[in-house]
């Protein structure tokens, strides 16, 4: 093989067809086969599922096939078949962790507007996280 | 098949586009191009929260702000026979793609219902057609 | 599609695929003198009567009208607008150009299905 010649998003072609975990810029996750890959580290996923992480529980949500632009992706592992199935975490239903994901995030929000409001009362704005992950939008 | 390859061939379909800001648009895919610059049809753009909702006849989006395009399941088997075709023609070059399969179940493991990525898939209690509304609030 | 055709002559098909680079799938003509709604990076938006463009994506616009958003959340558009006149868009900060016409406000029409 001539594995050593490649660099970069190369090695990507080494995972094609395996079971992959997607973790996205937006804290999003998704698992799927990966069948395709680019220069630019698009990727294509197969069966792919959302998996909803909140504490020590998660769900699943069917997703089907995704073309992912390459620079919205953070990181990307195999999952490793035999350790899949003794997760130290329990799967709920996707409402239940829709729910818990929801409360989760209305609880992330409270204390973002207290701290907005803190910073604001000493004079000091931050304006969101527009401003500050700018290139992402 | 490159993922662009397969954008190509998705065009005519229905499919869902997340955009960076979180934005989501339905639409069958009129045209694209290797920028992945794209034109849909039909469009209907929910808002980052999802909870507005515009109808478009049509619609341009610059490639670059987009986060991901979720395209039909059968989309991917119509490449996969191009691909098979193609190898026909050539000695075969690697082993992936046109031939076995490899180590994947060949049905699909998904609930009946997927439809056009508008829809909630239907049967299930929540409805998890698409990435829609009441879930699509992620992070802040 | 087109890289699935190169079976016979690599050169012609090479050649078309060239031409459609390089060639726009967007286009504007169609857009001259009728309202268009544009869409920025960053988040802002606005709406107006499309005067003149060139390949790049700048946009001459008349009669426009900024939709401006809440302040505290830039993702929510608000009610308010504010003119804006005739103005010359930077075609690498348009993310987005629909038609005006035709564009509604609607309903959730993904509910329907439950």
């Amino acid at each position: 093989m001539n594995k050593p010649e490649l660099e970069g998003t190369a090695h990507l072609l080494d995972e094609l067809d395996k079971k992959l975990m997607v973790l996205l810029r937006d804290g999003r996750t998704l698992i799927g086969y990966l069948r395709s890959v680019d220069q630019f580290a698009n990727l294509v996923l197969h069966k792919a599922i959302e998996r909803i992480h909140v504490g020590k529980e998660y769900g699943d949500i069917p997703r089907g096939v995704f073309i992912v632009r390459g620079e919205n992706v953070v990181l990307l592992g195999e999952i490793d078949k035999e350790k899949e199935d003794n997760l130290p975490l329990t799967e709920v239903t996707v409402d239940d962790i829709l729910d818990a994901q929801r409360k989760e995030q209305e609880e992330k929000q409270e204390q973002q507007k207290l701290v907005t409001k803190a910073l604001k009362e000493r004079g000091l704005q931050l304006m969101g996280d527009l401003m500050t992950h700018d290139d992402m939008f | 098949m490159l993922p662009l390859s397969l954008l190509r061939t998705a065009q005519n379909h229905p499919m869902l586009v997340e955009l960076k800001n979180g934005e989501t648009y339905n639409g069958h895919l009129v045209s694209c191009d290797n920028w992945m610059n794209i034109n849909l049809r039909e469009v209907i753009c929910t808002s980052r929260d999802g909870d507005k909702f515009w109808r478009m006849p049509e619609c341009y989006i610059r490639g670059s702000t987009i986060k991901y395009l979720r395209i039909p399941d059968e989309v991917i088997d119509m490449v996969k026979e191009e691909t098979i075709v193609k190898n026909r023609g050539r000695e075969q070059k690697s082993g992936r793609g046109g031939g076995g399969g490899g180590d994947r179940q060949n049905q699909r493991n998904r609930p009946a219902a997927r439809g056009n990525f508008g829809g909630r898939g239907g049967s299930k209690p929540g409805g998890q057609g698409g990435r829609n509304p009441p879930f699509q609030k992620k992070k802040q | 599609m087109a890289s699935s055709g190169d079976k016979g002559k690599p050169n012609q098909a090479g050649d078309q695929k060239e031409k459609k680079r390089k060639e726009s799938i967007l286009d504007l003509s169609k857009y001259l003198e009728k309202s268009i709604r544009v869409k920025f990076a960053g988040g802002r938006e606005a709406s107006g009567v499309l005067k003149g463009y060139d390949p790049l994506l700048n946009l001459v616009l008349d009669n426009t009208v900024e939709y401006l958003r809440d302040p505290d959340d830039p993702y929510k558009l608000t009610e308010d607008t504010r003119a804006l006149g005739l103005v010359v868009c930077r075609g690498t900060s348009v993310v987005l150009i629909c038609p005006v016409d035709g564009m509604e406000s609607i309903q959730n029409p993904f509910i329907t299905q439950d």
